[in-house]
């Protein structure tokens, strides 16, 4: 075949891969919207009042596994001690930090070590020691050593965890006031509920004290902006029609309520997964499925919480070829339920999709432009051509980010400034210029370190609000 | 293949008009609904501004208040009926919940909920129920039971919410038959049972002698709302051949309470080969210093499985220092049951 023949195969195959992915971002801002309208309408002030009824709601334990977090946990600890729902623990496990984290913890909350005995069903590195507070009675703070993975931490807070319900979050996460009582919600309803995530938001530009989002706005810098819009876009499109679905797959790190037994039932979080909060949603979605349980996880569509976002590119780089590489992994680890009808939804679309367009799509993606780029400069494509390909891969690729921008307005109604929308609107469209391709990039670069076997987080650098 | 490569392109041109007719749709709707929200925010700023005062006002009786919500534009009226009733899902006092219903009667909104509730939306129905069970409308309580049995899920479970909230004896056994539609949030039922307490009990015992085949669930309800009445009954059911159901009486005794004859089936069933019955039974024991050497019975259980071993520890700690005691000689040992004798030895230092 010749060179035309086989770009003309290979344009063929990526416009394909184009039409498609177009129509499922589409169908699901229509799943979404649907999802919205109909939570919009059920969760009315009596409904959401169902917890205060209650002669006992359920008690959470709040896991906050913390590794070298000095400056800020005191802050983090007095919002969730905070918190408008009542019956809660505050779990802090200090994953072998080596400054002086515990130290800050002990001055501030008068800790004292205990001989708190708690039940162990999930196999952790060696706990060091257990401590309460005299000051605050629901605060528990476990000191262990360090296994190198916020999944070890977690599963030791999970075990210290008196409550039916664990939240499971990070440290720099800042939850909104009313997170818990939305979150357990779902559980009340339905007792077949195992786990609830939320929509995280970005903090970065917003206005920010005592740990709590009181203002939400537009940061300065480009790159947080298109995250703001990428983060609307991941949870408002993709897990809204997930959860549409009953077909969740993801419950976010940064805020994840589950049911304690079910954890514990699967084995809790793996200690060798990059992607740890990925891995556990799914493994819950396989372990019921499997066994013809009813399973089902919930996802609540207004911002539970919020987080920081990067604004450097070599911290971005770091966390999207790590997320990259656990999403593979993932994908490869519960390769068994693609395309496998017991799963469900799971089986035969979230996860095939997934595969399709988050874990092919980067390497398509950036072959695509690679292989268009050379036909226009070998004079096979005309660049007026290549131009117009550009210009609606930009356009389908704004509208699709519009649509996630309309939903936010219709959940959250956040960014209420008409300079704010302004941004917003702009970032949906300059986006997917440099941006997107960025990802692309990184996309097949943490392919490439996914299959040559790199380990790590990557430098992460954080700003003081 | 030129060929082939000229249909891409015109492929491709097509999509571009595609593209930008759908980017700028999305642009005008995502603006559009921007500018709706606004104007919806100016007029809850405004109508906040105005009526506010009047609202609080009228609550308080002021006719002359009352007489402005009543002659209030017609497009105002449904955020007016928001605002004075929303804030009664946490304000519960008979005059407040009086009062309102006084100005949405006034008001003439009591028609439009009617309307609503026959409405064949569902979305309509569900705040009229709301509505009428948080304003009391003790009038309305066979359509909120009727609502009950609506084919959708969302407004049975909206009915129950309005029965909780209107608190009629008569509309009791309505919600009490239905503790095992698992059609209706268990979350839901749960909290209808709370609103009314002990008076579901009578009933709740009366249901249980002719059905005994749901015992376990009534044994669950007589743990959010039975007492001392319940208990003869429950210690009855700690002989039922189901294991389910004598750890259920079990756990609802924990919350009743004990008496010489509850603790002795208590102990006995701390023997018992099902862990969820042994459990319940140490939780039953909790603060009981009564006869049958509880502390003795319970420091047997400090090695047992976890949800025994647990509340064991904490009912040892609960009876004081009949249960410290019981507790010292395990708190040298490296086991399970060391570790807990040390905590709650710890905690009743600590309490000291």
């Amino acid at each position: 075949m010749s060179l035309t023949g086989v770009i003309a195969v290979f344009s063929a195959i990526v416009t394909t891969y184009f039409v498609i992915w177009n129509v499922w971002q589409m169908a699901m801002g229509a799943a979404g919207m649907r999802f919205v309208w109909r939570y919009q309408r059920r969760r009315n002030v009596r409904s959401r009042a169902l917890v205060i009824r209650l002669a006992s709601p359920p008690l959470v334990s709040v896991v906050v596994p913390a590794r070298n977090e000095s400056l800020t946990i005191v802050e983090s600890i007095r919002a969730l001690l905070a918190l408008e729902y009542e019956p809660r623990e505050i779990v802090v496990v200090n994953d072998g930090s080596s400054d002086d984290t515990l130290s800050v913890l002990q001055r501030t909350f008068r800790l004292v070590p205990t001989p708190l005995a708690f039940d162990q069903p999930l196999k952790t590195a060696a706990v060091r020691g257990v401590y309460r507070s005299i000051v605050e009675p629901d605060l528990v703070v476990i000191d262990k050593v360090s296994a190198g993975s916020k999944a070890d931490a977690s599963n030791a807070g999970i075990n210290a965890a008196s409550g039916v319900l664990v939240l499971i979050m990070d440290a720099d996460t800042m939850l909104e006031p009313d997170a818990l009582s939305r979150g357990v919600l779902p559980f009340l309803e339905d007792q077949n509920t195992v786990a609830a995530g939320g929509y995280v938001g970005i903090a970065n530009g917003s206005r920010v004290e005592g740990n709590r989002v009181f203002d939400a706005g537009m940061p300065r810098s480009w790159l947080a902006r298109f995250q703001i819009v990428e983060y609307m876009r991941s949870f408002l499109l993709f897990r809204l029609a997930c959860a549409s679905q009953n077909a969740v797959t993801i419950v976010s790190g940064a805020f994840g309520l589950f049911r304690r037994d079910a954890v514990v039932e699967v084995g809790g979080f793996s200690h060798n997964a990059i992607g740890e909060d990925m891995d556990l949603t799914i493994r819950l979605q396989r372990h019921f499925r499997a066994q013809r349980r009813p399973v089902r996880i919930a996802f609540v569509p207004v911002p539970v919480c919020w987080t920081q976002a990067p604004e450097d590119l070599p911290s971005l780089r770091a966390q999207r070829c790590r997320w990259r590489r656990g999403l593979l992994q993932t994908l490869w680890r519960y390769r068994g339920v693609l395309g496998h009808p017991r799963y469900g939804a799971v089986g035969m679309v979230v996860l095939p999709m997934t595969a399709v367009f988050e874990g092919v799509g980067p390497l398509i993606e950036v072959a695509g432009y690679v292989v268009t780029t050379v036909a226009a400069l070998i004079g096979i494509l005309d660049w007026s051509h290549y131009r117009i390909l550009l210009a609606v891969s930009v356009l389908f690729g704004a509208s699709t980010t519009l649509l996630a921008v309309l939903l936010s307005d219709l959940t959250s109604r956040r960014y209420l400034r008409g300079g704010d929308l302004a941004l917003l609107c702009a970032a949906a469209v300059l986006e997917n210029v440099g941006y997107r391709q960025l990802n692309s990039w990184w996309g097949c670069v943490g392919t490439i370190q996914a299959l040559t076997g790199k380990s790590g987080w990557g430098p992460m650098k954080r700003r003081a609000f | 293949m030129n060929g082939a490569l000229l249909n891409i392109d015109r492929v491709a041109l097509w999509a571009l008009w595609a593209g930008l007719a759908l980017a700028a749709a999305m642009a005008v709707i995502v603006i559009i609904v921007r500018l709706g929200l606004i104007a919806h925010q100016r007029f809850v700023r405004r109508l906040t501004r105005r009526y506010g005062p009047l609202i609080d006002r009228a609550l308080r009786g002021d006719a002359g208040a009352i007489d402005s919500l009543v002659r209030s534009p017609s497009h105002y009226r449904l955020e007016l009926a928001r605002r004075l009733i929303f804030p009664l899902v946490e304000d519960r006092r008979p005059d407040r919940i009086a009062a309102t219903r006084d100005i949405i009667r006034a008001m003439s909104l009591v028609p439009l909920a009617d309307r609503w509730l026959r409405s064949r939306r569902w979305w309509r129905r569900v705040p009229a129920l709301h509505a009428f069970g948080l304003l009391q409308f003790a009038d309305r309580a066979r359509q909120l039971v009727a609502a009950l049995d609506d084919d959708n899920a969302e407004v049975r479970n909206a009915a129950l919410d309005a029965l909780a909230d209107l608190h009629d004896p008569a509309t009791l056994p309505a919600i009490v038959v239905r503790l095992h539609d698992t059609s209706l949030q268990r979350g839901r039922r749960a909290a209808a049972l709370a609103a009314f307490g002990s008076q579901c009990e009578e009933f709740l015992l009366e249901l249980s002698s002719v059905d005994p085949a749901q015992r376990v669930n009534y044994a669950k309800a007589l743990t959010i709302c039975g007492t001392v009445r319940s208990r003869s009954v429950l210690c009855e059911w700690t002989a039922d051949a189901r294991e389910a159901v004598r750890a259920a009486a079990l756990e609802a005794l924990a919350r009743i309470g004990l008496d010489d004859r509850a603790a002795a089936l208590a102990i006995a069933a701390l023997d018992s080969s099902d862990v969820q019955e042994r459990a319940m039974a140490a939780a039953a024991l909790h603060g009981w210093t009564g006869g049958g050497d509880a502390p003795s019975h319970l420091a047997r259980h400090l090695g047992d499985s976890w949800p025994v071993a647990v509340r064991a520890a904490h009912a040892l700690r609960s009876i004081g220092p009949a249960g410290c005691a019981a507790l010292r000689p395990y708190a040298a040992r490296d086991d399970q049951a060391g570790v807990l004798a040390r905590q709650m030895l710890w905690d009743a230092e600590a309490a000291v």
